[in-house]
């Protein structure tokens, strides 16, 4: 190689910045490719089953709330955060979450292990309006919830759906959704879902010994 | 992460700095053809601009130079390199549990302290104070405030006014947090909207306070049925955690509106079990910061 074979990419712009294109691309071809093909292998394991009909309408108004905006499900592996919110999450607890709730923001508190921490009739009030029980919150509060009732019919679909995309969800699973969700508010779904965050899949202990950082 | 994947990887580290090693090295010596003018004769703007030959600038080649050894040191010493662990074989799991240990070792001689108290010793220890403040507001604070004041809203109990639902002893107050309350009052709707308003004029007469006498001598035959359990005194049953309705201390509200909702909907009091959530030494520093919210002046006064 001789500098003449430079003054080509010196003098056409085009040609830099496809060099400069492949050159910057390779990092990411190492990071992200790699965890993205092998994100789709990922196996549910032992705990983790896929939302029932009331947690699934509930994880829905969840994402159309744009609660992720503000909380994150994803307790990183750091002690402070262990420490107030439990075990670090690992990604097999997420294959059932599409899209996965992870978030990059928090203005209010994780929720990856919320479920069970405050009483149902705590989490009413608090989605009404949030100052009834934390009086320094700046949560907007949602009582339009309380007055919408769940769509059976939606909610078969979006399981339907979600059986094409790999969901064990049984015949028998998605003829009882209407059952699930009768007369049920969204609200209520909501309450569902968060009250079983984290709550039964949390890594098995066996698998990841509580050395390795468990809630101390 | 798979062999194959691992491959790609090192691949792309070995492409990657390859390259930009070759052209790092091969930069300063390269032949580079220079015109009698000095610059290279690669032209822009018709001339007006004109590239300069001169040697890399040797701030820039030492600079690159550490950034190169920085690379090859990292890649040597942490994962990074495909499957390559690294020399030192760190793992952020691993530094976590090196963190969750060393904060462990460094709580360990006050946690075997705070063991050889009673809930009720400890309550007069001002580092388990600190301890539990920060746990109770974590924790706690979400339904009883930060205040401990309770919220009447929520049916969640005042814990700063030494009137227990489910007894105040050290060891009542460390079950109820390990193992969480639920309270069940029924609905009485079913004896009538007369007859629970007048039950509820009954109801305020036990404490002494403002209530319509002919609508509570009306209401009290109907006690029997709330004397299973709140006594036949209605002064409560911890066993239970049936409220004492002859103090002033109204967990779901003391107006009368409040008091017949109580009565005709019935009420459900639900306090989470922290044992999934805390451990027992935690739960123990716990009890004591929240024994002492009704004992701070007895405690003023014994120190």
């Amino acid at each position: 190689m001789a500098y003449k074979h430079f003054e080509a990419i010196e003098k056409h712009a085009g040609l830099l910045g496809i060099g400069i294109a492949i050159m910057v691309s390779l990092g990411g071809l190492a990071e992200i490719t790699p965890l993205f093909v092998e994100a789709h292998s990922l196996k549910a394991p032992p705990g983790v089953h896929p939302y029932d009909p009331l947690r699934l309408a509930g994880k829905d108004v969840y994402v159309r709330e744009g609660c992720y905006l503000c909380h994150s499900q994803m307790i990183r592996a750091l002690r402070f955060e262990t420490q107030r919110y439990g075990h670090y999450s690992v990604a097999s607890e997420s294959v059932y979450d599409r899209p996965f709730q992870w978030g990059s923001k928090r203005t209010g508190p994780d929720l990856a292990r919320v479920g069970g921490k405050y009483s149902d009739d705590w989490q009413r009030m608090h989605l009404m309006n949030p100052r009834q029980v934390v009086p320094q919150s700046n949560m907007p509060g949602y009582p339009w919830l309380a007055d919408k009732k769940l769509d059976a019919a939606d909610i078969q679909a979006r399981m339907r759906v979600l059986r094409k995309l790999g969901d064990p969800y049984s015949d028998a699973d998605i003829a009882a959704a209407p059952a699930a969700v009768e007369g049920k508010t969204e609200m209520e779904a909501l309450i569902a879902y968060l009250q079983g965050l984290g709550i039964r899949n949390e890594p098995d202990p066996a698998a990841t010994p509580a050395s390795t950082g468990g809630a101390p | 992460m798979s062999t194959g994947w691992s491959f790609w990887v090192m691949f792309l580290v070995v492409l990657n700095m390859g390259i930009t090693f070759f052209l790092y090295l091969w930069g300063p010596r390269a032949k580079i053809p220079t015109l009698p003018d000095g610059t290279s004769g690669h032209v822009w703007a018709h001339g007006v601009l004109r590239e300069g030959v001169r040697p890399l600038p040797m701030w820039w080649v030492l600079f690159s130079g550490a950034m190169f050894v920085a690379g090859f040191v990292y890649l040597a010493l942490f994962p990074g390199f495909g499957n390559f662990k690294g020399a030192l074989g760190w793992t952020s799991h691993g530094e976590l549990a090196r963190h969750v240990a060393a904060n462990r070792a460094e709580l360990a001689p006050l946690m075997d302290r705070f063991k050889l108290y009673s809930v009720e010793q400890l309550a007069s220890d001002p580092d388990a104070l600190q301890m539990g403040k920060v746990l109770f507001e974590d924790n706690c604070a979400a339904c009883h405030q930060r205040s401990a004041k309770g919220n009447v809203a929520l049916g969640a109990p005042d814990l700063t006014d030494n009137d227990w639902l489910y007894g105040g002893s050290g060891s009542d107050i460390t079950t109820s947090i390990h193992d969480g309350r639920s309270g069940v009052m029924p609905p009485w709707a079913s004896l009538g909207a007369d007859n629970v308003k007048n039950l509820a004029q009954y109801v305020l007469s036990l404490s002494g306070s403002p209530h319509d006498a002919a609508r509570a001598a009306a209401g009290q035959p109907l006690f029997a049925t709330c004397a299973a359990c709140h006594g036949a005194d209605g002064k409560g049953n911890q066993a239970l955690g049936a409220p004492n309705l002859t103090d002033h201390i109204w967990l779901h509200g003391g107006s009368v509106a409040d008091i017949e909702k109580t009565i005709g909907e019935g009420r459900q009091g639900h306090m989470p079990a922290w044992s999934p959530r805390l451990s027992d030494e935690q739960i123990h520093v716990l009890a004591a910061y929240v024994y002492h919210q009704s004992h701070q002046t007895s405690d003023a006064s014994r120190q």
